[in-house]
């Protein structure tokens, strides 16, 4: 599989040793690819690659939790690659490596359960075309959890309120509430009311005996009911201290920050399905009647779309996740807002189960995307290429060496390298190395120290991959990012020595 | 230069012997009839297939009709997965294999489960073992089959046959093994199991040629359709040749018990003293539950593939479950399987002995090894500020 030079550049280590006093020292831990702005689900929520910091914790490969041990941040001029899912967008430098089943591309192949046997490997960004398919992990942290322990210290400006249990069991009931919550509800704790509101539609009598019986059997409370006509809402009250800053302390204020708290991410899938059903009665909307019946969810808090995608995930129910931008309709300013649709057969079917929902799904379809134990296997549905200038991270995962990002499941590379300069009026005088990889990953290091050494930083810093490759004459396509992490570590070099000049 | 020529990859493949090639020969160019003629060239060849087939079936305590040739040990894997699972589809949809299958057993059962058929693969311990409890607790009413790999291929790991048989037999389903790394080289009969895999090149013989041990009675469905080859099970022309050298592998193997025991005693050698090395470790188990001829261990702060390759610019061929020298940059699923961390799973170095292995390959090894060991570490960053 190696040329007959790369194997001599991996036998004949010249250059394999660790410098004393070195002006200059660069390394490089995996290939560091992802732009600043990329969403990655740090515990249960998600958050921008450059946020993040040693020993937060994303999802790995496994759906668990693990924590990161580095963060590596570079500076870079060159292709970025973005790539588009159901799940979202994600762009990474072209050779990062993503997790994925290449898939033959001709239509019958595409179509039939065949392409589910075709194993899965890491590939370039670069190498991927749209209709391969990309795997995702679905969730698996679960950590049940019996009820939770509401605030019920005294409070100010409140005498009357009456209290509430002091413990609430996380039961059914309780969760479809929260879920109705989610929704519908909003929270008030101020001095001259305290209390919450869910506003439903008037003909929404099913739900609103819901909450008035939920709020009975779980916190002894009885609720008031206020219709306004003129708006066709009816709000359901619930007038109690506790019980608002219960909901406020659980879910936020505000619509755009509603989120569900760690803890109930955490539950076992089927305790989730009540927190579910609630949240679709509020905020979901159905549309059987469709050629392709479908049922999406909106809402304007980008952490909870997210956070829907993954409790739909658990329940093997495939979501396409959009953003829509703010955008004027009939004089009415919306805000940005995210939806899921769910339109596929079996996630149909699965849906409207879990809602209690009695519908015969007859369309005869081909589901695209589907599941197995720890993943959901979707299509790539666009690629776009673009030039980029300026940062690029990327994390280091100890053991398992992945990590998910709001549509993707990237690789960190295992391979190490270090590589030390000696310059002189601004040129490379000596050059060495240290590896911690396969034969390509020392090869290429090797090559490296081969045609840099000599040149100005200016010259070393014109040299990409490819020079690499060509001094190497080939490598193989799976290992085309050794010698990116190469051309790396000088650069990391170079811009370490540059830092330490004065002035 | 290479300076010699030392195989320990005898877990891939191995030499053919001589007297296997001997017997093969006049079946090329002399006794080269179809085996399902009526001619004299194609009796002759149907006699000695059946001689062949008597020798395995022997070997097994297995009655001759019992025994399926097929080309190897994939053939044999996937015949017994999917022949099972499509034959028994009315009783249920639920196979049960672990998570140290051999890649032809594991991908069977994903495109089984794209079959709609249900797969769930058993956890094994740190050195690699099935617990019977969890074999037992995972059986359903839907469950049809149960395979398992019965010597590790990676790790050597063996396992215990008859407590796992016992169960299946106590919930009536059938109990497939994949024996290629164990045949000949550790007790088995048909006792053992439902169906059993066999193959010919992991034993001195040639490639292309395995079976399948199905026991009487087991419903399983017909394999390759055509002249009704092999009882109508699996139809295509015999490769004769082929099966006269696997069955006078067997026959050399089952006679040559000394090369069990020095394989034995080579392969603790070259644990006990490739664990001197600081900061290595031992994959699987050890003494006489690992098979005679597997050795796997890990070296931190290196990695796999380079190993290898030094290994190999000294003349030994070797084998690692490092992420690099896979096709899919995944580390080996069995080293993973048994808990270990990618960092040990990376520096993973598989030897595997044959009855041709000497002791001064050994002790080559025993000197070679820890240089390239020392120079990789060297050169690797690890573990140096």
């Amino acid at each position: 599989m190696y040329t007959e030079k790369v194997l001599q550049c991996f036998k004949n280590t010249h250059y394999a040793q660790e410098m004393k006093d070195p002006d200059a020292v660069g390394e490089v831990g995996n290939v560091k690819c992802l732009l600043p702005e990329e969403r990655i689900h740090k515990n249960d929520h998600l958050v921008c690659i450059k946020n993040i910091s040693k020993n937060d914790k994303i999802i790995s490969h496994d759906g668990k939790y693990h924590q990161i041990s580095q963060v590596y941040s570079r500076k870079c001029k060159e292709k970025v690659i973005t790539i588009q899912n159901k799940l979202g967008k994600t762009t990474l430098t072209a050779e990062h490596l993503v997790y994925a089943l290449k898939v033959p591309k001709k239509r019958k192949f595409f179509d039939t359960i065949v392409k589910r046997t075709i194993i899965p490997a890491w590939y370039h960004a670069e190498d991927l075309e749209k209709r391969d398919v990309v795997l995702y992990p679905v969730f698996n942290e679960i950590e049940d959890k019996e009820y939770i322990e509401p605030d019920l210290s005294a409070a100010k400006f409140d005498f009357k309120s009456k209290k509430i249990p002091s413990k609430i069991e996380l039961n059914a009931d309780f969760l479809r509430l929260c879920g109705y919550f989610i929704a519908e509800g909003h929270a008030i704790v101020k001095p001259t009311r305290n209390s919450v509101r869910f506003a439903f539609h008037v003909n929404e009598t099913k739900y609103i005996a819901d909450v008035k019986n939920i709020t009975k059997t779980v916190f002894g409370l009885d609720v008031s009911i206020r219709e306004e006509p003129q708006n066709k809402l009816a709000v359901v009250i619930i007038n109690n201290v506790f019980v608002a800053k219960l909901f406020q302390s659980l879910f936020g204020s505000g619509a755009k920050n509603k989120r569900i708290p760690h803890f109930m991410m955490l539950l076992p899938p089927e305790k989730q399905i009540a927190l579910i059903m609630g949240m679709w009665r509020g905020d979901g909307h159905l549309t059987l009647k469709r050629k392709f019946p479908r049922a999406s969810y909106t809402t304007i808090s980008e952490q909870l779309i997210h956070q829907m995608k993954t409790l739909l995930l658990r329940q093997k129910i495939v979501p396409s996740v959009y953003t829509e931008e703010e955008k004027m309709t009939k004089g009415v300013l919306h805000q940005e807002a995210y939806r899921i649709h769910v339109g596929d057969r079996n996630s149909m079917i699965r849906l409207m189960n879990l809602l209690g929902i009695d519908y015969n799904y007859k369309l005869e379809q081909k589901d695209r995307s589907w599941f197995d134990q720890n993943y959901f296997y979707t299509p790539i549905s666009g690629l776009e290429e673009k030039e980029y200038q300026g940062m690029v991270y990327n994390l280091e995962v100890p053991g398992t060496h992945s990590f998910a990002t709001n549509s993707l499941l990237v690789h960190n590379c295992g391979d190490i390298m270090r590589v030390y300069l000696k310059i002189k009026d601004n040129r490379i005088v000596d050059i060495t190395y240290l590896t911690y990889g396969c034969v390509a990953a020392i090869a290429s290091t090797e090559a490296l120290c081969k045609i840099v050494k000599g040149k100005t930083l200016d010259e070393a810093l014109k040299l990409g991959h490819k020079d690499v490759i060509k001094e190497l004459e080939s490598l193989p396509a799976i290992k085309i990012h050794c010698s990116s992490l190469s051309i790396e570590a000088l650069r990391k070099a170079i811009e370490d020595y540059k830092q330490k000049q004065p002035g | 230069m290479k300076t010699t020529e030392t195989y320990l990859d005898n877990g891939a493949t191995t030499k053919i012997d001589p007297q296997v090639l001997q017997a093969m020969q006049p079946y090329y160019a002399e006794r080269y009839g179809n085996a399902s003629a009526i001619h004299s060239f194609g009796l002759e060849a149907a006699e000695a297939l059946e001689k062949s087939r008597k020798v395995i079936a022997d070997s097994l305590g297995a009655k001759h009709e019992e025994i399926y040739f097929t080309s190897g040990g994939t053939e044999s894997n996937n015949w017994a997965l999917k022949g099972i699972a499509f034959a028994n589809k009315s009783q249920g949809s639920h196979i049960i294999a672990t998570k140290v299958e051999h890649d032809c057993i594991l991908n069977s059962c994903r495109w089984l489960e794209g079959q709609g058929f249900t797969v769930t693969y058993l956890n094994v311990d740190k050195e690699g073992f099935v617990d019977p409890k969890e074999l037992e607790n995972a059986i359903t009413d839907k469950t049809i089959l149960v395979s398992i790999i019965h010597a590790n291929n990676e790790i050597g790991t063996i396992q215990d046959l008859k407590t796992l048989y016992d169960i299946c037999k106590k919930h009536q389903v059938y109990f497939h093994i994949d024996a290629c790394q164990s045949y000949t080289k550790t007790a088995l009969s048909a006792k053992d199991a439902d169906l059993i895999t066999l193959n010919a090149h992991k034993i001195h013989g040639p490639k292309g040629v395995g079976a399948l041990y199905i026991k009487t009675g087991t419903k399983i469905i017909p394999w390759q359709h055509g002249g009704g080859h092999e009882n109508k099970m699996r139809s295509g022309t015999h490769n004769v040749h082929g099966i006269i050298g696997f069955a006078e592998a067997v026959k050399v193997a089952l006679k040559d018990k000394e090369s069990l025991a020095r394989m034995r005693r080579l392969s603790d050698k070259l644990i006990k003293e490739i664990l001197k090395t600081p900061e290595s470790r031992l994959n699987g188990p050890a003494g006489e539950k690992r098979l005679c001829n597997n050795v796997n261990v890990s070296f931190l702060k290196i990695e796999g593939e380079s190993l290898t390759g030094y290994l190999n610019e000294n003349g030994i061929s070797a084998s690692t479950g490092s992420a690099c020298s896979s096709k899919s940059l995944e580390a080996s699923h069995v080293l993973m399987a048994i808990g270990l961390t990618h960092e040990w799973a990376h520096g993973s170095l598989r030897l595997t002995l044959s009855k041709f292995t000497t002791e001064p390959e050994i002790d080559y090894v025993l000197e070679t090894l820890p240089k390239i060991v020392e120079k990789l570490r060297k050169i690797s960053p690890l573990g140096r500020k």
